[in-house]
C-alpha cells in the first residue's frame, strides 16, 4: 500500500510538471500576445481588441471564415467518410499502399496545391491547352464553391485516418452481431456504427473546422484572386505589411482563439458523452459482411476519382510547370526541360542546403514532440478531472491559434530583452516552434487509441502480477504505438513542408524547403519552385513508405 | 485492491525524466552552435579589414528585391572584406515586420528595401544610424538619398506597363489607355500594401495630378483591374497569359524574363511615370558598425554598382550609365513628390484598398 501513496505522489507530479512545461512553451506566449493586444502605443486599452472587432469589415471576414469552415466539413465528410469505410469493410482494404498515396494531398503545402488548381483553370491554362473547349466552364471554378473544393481536396486525408482508425477499431463483431439479429445495413449504421464513430468524427470535424479557419496558403493564393476574405489573410496582412499593427492581428487572433475555444468545448462534451471502451482482450477481427465482389467496381471508381481530383490534377500542374523552360510557351514537347531538377539537385547548392535543412529540422522536431505528446495524452488520459481537462486544452492551444499568430508570441517571448535563453535565432529556435506547433497531432493521435482502451486490460496485467513498468511496456504500449507513429508521421511531413512560422523564425541565411520554393515564386522563378515541391513531397513519402513497411513487417511478426 | 491509477503513475514518472532530459539537451545544443560562424569568419580575415574588428566578422543584412543580385553583392563584400553576411531575404513589408517584432532585442545592422518612404519612415523614428562620409555618397542622387547620410539609394527601378506580346500587339502608350474596354478584366496592378513600388506610383502619380488623380483609380477599378499580391505575383498570369497587362510593373523584372525569352516587353506612358529607388540604411541598433559601414561604402562602389546595372536595374550613382535597358534620361517621369508621398502612404492605401475591395 504503501508502493502506491507514493505512485500516485508521482501522477500528481507528472501532470503539475506536464501543465508547467506546456504553460511555459504554449500560454505564456499567447499571453504576450494578448499583452499586444490591449496595450496600444505604450499604454493599457482594454476596449482595444472590441473596438477593433465593432468594424463592420472585419466582422463580415469573421462570418466569412467561419461560413468557410463549416461548408470545408461538409466537403471533407463527403469525401472523407465514404473512403474511410470502403477502406475497413471492403477488398480495397488490402491496398495498404493506398493509404500512403492518401496522404499525399495534406503533404502538399496548401498554396502550392491551389497553385497548381489556379494554373490547371486559369485563362490560357493547362486544362485550356489540353481540352479548348472546356475554356468556357472554367470562369466558375473561381468562386467559393472552387475554394472550398480545393481545401476539401487538401484536408480529407486527415479526417479519413482518424475515421478509418475509429472504423478499425470498432471491427466487425459488434456489425456482424447486429446482422445476425435481422438488422439492415442502414439500421446497422444509424444504431451502431454512427454512435461509435461520432467521438472521433467529431474531433475530426473540429480539427478540419479550426485547420480551415486557421489556414492560411489557400485563402492567400486562391482567396485573394476571387476576393474571399478570412481572418488569417486579414491578420497576415496586419503583421506583414506596412504600416505593422500587431494591435489589431492580435485582437483579431483573439477572437479566432475565444472562437475555436467554443468549439473545442462543445466538441469535447460530445467526446465525453459518447466515448466508448472498444479495444478488449479479444482482438480484433474485420467484417465479412460487405466483401460482395459485385459492388468493387464502384468503390474503384470512387477511390480513382478522388485521387484524380486530390492528387492528379495539382500534381499534372506542378510537374508541369516545373519542366517547362519557357512558362509563356505553355504545354509543348519542345519547351520539356530536367535542368531545374539538375540546378535543384546539385550538391552543396542553396536549394540542397535548404532540402537538407528541412529534414533535419523536422526529424529532430517530430521526435521531441512524439516524446512530449505521449507524455501529455497519457497524462491527460481520460479528461476526467479539471486539472486533466487543462492540460487537455493547454495541449490543443495550438492547433486552435493560427500558426501565424503563435509564432509572433513565440518571438515576443523568446526575443524579450529579459529572456535568459538565447534561443532566438537559433536552429533550437525553429525546432522549438515546429514542435509546438504541430504536438496537438501527437496528443490527437495517442489520446484517441488510448481513450479506447478498455480499463480491464491494466487490471488482467495487474491480477498476473505484472509491475506498473511492465504492464506499461507488455500492455499499453504496443496499444498506443501505432498512435505514436502516426503522429511521428503526421508532424514530419506537415514539419518538413513549415511555411509561415519558417518565413518568420528562421535565422537569416538559413532557409528550409518551404521557404526557397516561396522566395523561389517571389523571384520569378516559378518552375524552380516547383521542382523543389516535387522534390520533397517526393522524399517525406518515399519516407513514410519505408516506415509503413516496416510496421507492416511488424504486424507480421507478431 | 489496487486501481488503475497506480499502474498508469510508474510509467509516467519515467516518460517525464525522458522528456525532460531531451528538451535539455536540446537547448545546450542550440545555445552552443551560435558561436561557431564567428570563429570562421574571423579565421578568414584578410589584411583590407582593421584588426579591432577581428572578434566579430558579421553583418546581418535583410534585403528586399531581387535574391540573384543580394547574392552577388555579398560574395563580392566577403572577397573584399572577409566579413561574413548572414541575409535575410523578403518583400519590402516582410522585412518591416520582421523588424517589429523583433524590435525589443534587433539582430539587423544593414537593410536594403524597395521603397523610399519605408526609409524615410525608419528616420523619423530614429531607428537608423547617419553614415555622412560614405564613400561616393556625392555622386548619389540626391533626390532619392538622404542628406544627413541616414539612407543611400544604391539602386532603383522605374515602373511601367509591362504586357504580354502574344496578346497585345499595339501596346498602350498612356495610363489612361488601361481604362479601355477591350483590356477589361485583363489587368493586374500590385498590391500596395505588399508591394513598396506600387504603392509608390499610387501616390507619385496623387502627388502629381492631385484630388482628380483618383479618377484614373477609380476608372481602373471599373475595368476590373485586379489587385494582385506583389509584384512577382501580378507579372506571373502575364507571363503564362492568363492576363495580358500589369499597370506598375517594375520594369527589372520584366527585362528579367524578357531575356530569359518570355513573351513580355514593358512601355513607359508618356505622360510620366515614377521612379522606385532602393534605399539601404544602418540600423541604430547595429553591434558591428564598422562592418555596416564597410558594407554602404561597398555598395557604393564602382564594383557594386556595375553588379547592380548588370541586374536591369538602374544604378544610384548617377556617373554610372545601365545597359540592356532604358535609362534615366529616358523614362518619362511624374513630378513625384517624396515627403507628400510619404506622410500620405497609409490613407492613400486605405482608400486605394477600399475602392478595389
Amino acid at each position: 500500500m504503501r508502493n502506491s501513496s507514493s505512485l500516485r505522489h508521482i501522477r500528481v507530479w507528472s501532470i503539475v510538471l506536464a501543465l508547467l512545461v506546456l504553460t511555459i512553451m504554449i500560454v505564456v506566449p499567447l499571453i504576450e500576445i494578448f499583452i499586444q493586444s490591449v496595450y496600444r502605443d505604450g499604454e493599457l486599452q482594454l476596449a482595444a481588441p472590441f473596438r477593433t472587432l465593432a468594424d463592420a469589415e472585419l466582422f463580415k471576414v469573421l462570418l466569412g471564415s467561419i461560413w468557410l469552415g463549416i461548408c470545408v466539413i461538409a466537403g471533407t465528410t463527403v469525401l472523407a467518410l465514404p473512403l474511410a469505410w470502403v477502406m475497413v469493410n471492403t477488398r480495397l482494404a488490402r491496398w495498404r499502399w493506398l493509404d500512403i498515396v492518401f496522404l499525399i494531398p495534406f503533404m502538399t503545402p496548401p498554396y502550392i496545391g491551389s497553385m497548381g488548381w489556379i494554373l490547371f483553370m486559369q485563362k490560357n491554362g493547362y486544362l485550356e491547352q489540353l481540352v479548348p473547349g472546356l475554356g468556357s466552364i472554367t470562369p466558375a471554378f473561381f468562386t467559393f464553391g472552387g475554394m472550398v473544393m480545393i481545401m476539401s481536396l487538401h484536408l480529407f486525408p486527415f479526417l479519413y485516418l482518424l475515421l478509418r482508425g475509429a472504423l478499425e477499431r470498432i471491427g466487425g463483431s459488434l456489425e456482424e452481431a447486429g446482422a445476425v439479429l435481422g438488422a439492415p445495413f442502414m439500421y446497422r449504421f444509424r444504431r451502431i456504427i454512427a454512435p461509435l464513430l461520432l467521438s472521433a468524427y467529431g474531433m475530426g470535424a473540429m480539427l478540419i473546422f479550426v485547420k480551415t479557419i486557421a489556414e492560411f496558403g489557400t485563402p492567400v493564393t486562391f482567396g485573394k484572386r476571387i476576393g474571399y476574405e478570412v481572418m488569417t489573410s486579414e491578420i497576415h496582412k496586419y503583421i506583414s505589411s506596412w504600416p505593422i499593427d500587431f494591435g489589431k492581428a492580435t485582437s483579431l487572433a483573439s477572437v479566432l482563439l475565444t472562437a475555436c475555444l467554443l468549439i473545442w468545448y462543445a466538441q469535447s462534451v460530445l467526446s465525453r458523452r459518447f466515448t466508448y471502451s472498444l479495444v478488449g482482450g479479444k482482438g480484433i477481427r474485420r467484417s465479412s459482411l460487405h466483401s460482395q465482389g459485385r459492388w468493387t467496381w464502384i468503390y474503384v471508381i470512387f477511390v480513382a476519382l478522388l485521387l484524380l481530383l486530390s492528387i492528379g490534377v495539382p500534381y499534372f500542374s506542378i510537374i508541369a510547370a516545373s519542366t517547362m523552360k519557357l512558362r509563356g510557351v505553355g504545354l509543348a514537347w519542345n519547351n520539356f526541360t530536367l535542368d531545374y531538377y539538375k540546378e535543384l539537385l546539385t550538391w552543396g547548392s542553396t536549394s540542397m542546403r535548404a532540402l537538407m535543412n528541412s529534414v533535419l529540422l523536422s526529424l529532430a522536431a517530430s521526435t521531441i514532440a512524439v516524446i512530449l505528446g505521449t507524455w501529455f495524452a497519457i497524462v491527460i488520459g481520460r479528461s476526467r478531472t479539471r486539472i486533466e481537462r487543462t492540460t487537455d486544452l493547454f495541449s490543443l492551444l495550438p492547433n486552435t491559434v493560427p500558426g501565424i499568430v503563435m509564432v509572433v508570441g513565440l518571438i515576443l517571448l523568446w526575443n524579450s530583452p529579459w529572456m535568459p535563453i538565447p534561443l532566438y535565432n537559433t536552429y533550437g529556435m525553429v525546432i522549438l516552434t515546429y514542435v509546438i506547433l504541430f504536438l496537438p497531432y501527437t496528443v490527437q493521435y495517442v489520446k484517441s487509441a488510448y481513450g479506447q482502451i478498455d480499463p480491464s486490460l491494466f487490471q488482467a496485467g495487474q491480477v498476473f502480477g505484472g509491475k506498473p513498468q511492465y504492464v506499461f511496456r507488455r500492455v499499453l504500449l504496443p496499444l498506443i504505438v501505432p498512435g505514436m507513429l502516426a503522429g511521428w508521421m503526421m508532424t514530419f511531413t506537415i514539419a518538413s513542408r513549415e511555411l509561415v512560422g519558417s518565413l518568420l523564425i528562421l535565422p537569416p541565411s538559413v532557409q528550409t524547403s518551404a521557404t526557397y520554393i516561396f522566395a523561389q515564386f517571389e523571384q520569378g522563378q516559378v518552375s524552380l519552385g516547383m521542382a523543389m515541391a516535387v522534390v520533397s513531397v517526393g522524399l517525406t513519402t518515399v519516407m513514410l513508405v519505408i516506415i509503413e513497411s516496416l510496421g507492416s513487417k511488424r504486424k507480421w511478426n507478431a | 485492491m489496487v486501481n488503475l491509477n497506480t499502474i498508469k503513475n510508474g510509467w509516467t514518472k519515467g516518460t517525464a525524466l525522458t522528456l525532460t532530459l531531451a528538451l535539455g539537451l536540446t537547448l545546450t545544443a542550440c545555445g552552443s552552435n551560435s558561436n561557431s560562424t564567428a570563429k570562421e569568419a574571423s579565421a578568414s580575415t584578410n589584411n583590407s579589414v582593421p584588426s579591432t574588428q577581428v572578434a566579430d566578422q558579421k553583418l546581418v543584412l535583410y534585403s528586399a528585391g531581387p535574391e540573384g543580385l543580394a547574392n552577388k553583392i555579398i560574395e563580392g563584400f566577403e572577397a573584399q572584406t572577409g566579413i561574413k553576411v548572414e541575409m535575410f531575404q523578403g518583400t519590402t513589408g516582410k522585412i518591416l515586420a520582421r523588424m517589429e517584432a523583433e524590435k525589443s532585442n534587433p539582430v539587423v545592422d544593414v537593410v536594403i528595401l524597395a521603397s523610399l518612404p519605408s526609409a524615410q519612415g525608419l528616420k523619423s523614428d530614429g531607428l537608423t544610424l547617419p553614415y555622412p562620409d560614405a564613400k561616393n555618397a556625392d555622386k548619389l542622387n540626391p533626390e532619392w538619398s538622404d542628406s544627413e547620410g541616414n539612407y543611400f539609394s544604391t539602386s532603383a527601378s522605374a515602373l511601367g506597363i509591362a504586357y504580354n506580346t502574344k496578346l497585345v500587339s499595339t501596346p498602350p502608350t498612356s495610363w489612361e489607355d488601361l481604362t479601355k474596354p477591350e483590356y477589361k478584366g485583363q489587368i493586374n496592378i500590385p498590391d500596395p500594401t505588399l508591394s513598396g513600388s506600387a504603392l509608390d506610383f499610387i501616390t507619385g502619380y496623387l502627388s502629381d495630378k492631385g484630388e482628380s488623380g483618383w479618377s484614373l483609380f477609380e476608372e481602373f477599378s471599373k475595368n476590373d483591374v485586379a489587385v494582385a499580391g506583389a509584384n512577382q505575383e501580378a507579372l506571373d498570369p502575364v507571363i503564362t497569359g492568363a492576363k495580358s497587362m500589369v499597370a506598375a510593373a517594375v520594369d527589372y523584372m520584366t527585362y528579367k524574363a524578357k531575356a530569359k525569352g518570355e513573351p513580355v516587353d514593358i512601355v513607359y506612358p508618356k505622360e510620366g511615370t515614377v521612379i522606385s529607388p532602393r534605399p539601404a540604411a544602418i540600423m541604430k541598433s547595429t553591434q558591428h558598425e564598422e562592418n555596416a559601414k564597410a558594407f554602404i561604402d561597398y555598395l557604393l562602389s564602382d564594383e557594386a554598382q556595375k553588379l547592380v546595372s548588370d541586374a536591369a536595374l538602374l544604378p544610384g550613382r548617377t556617373d554610372i550609365k545601365a545597359e540592356n535597358r532604358a535609362n534615366l534620361d529616358e523614362i518619362p517621369l511624374l513630378k513625384a513628390d517624396w515627403s507628400w508621398m510619404n506622410e500620405h502612404g497609409t490613407e492613400v492605401t486605405d482608400k486605394f484598398t477600399k475602392l478595389f475591395k
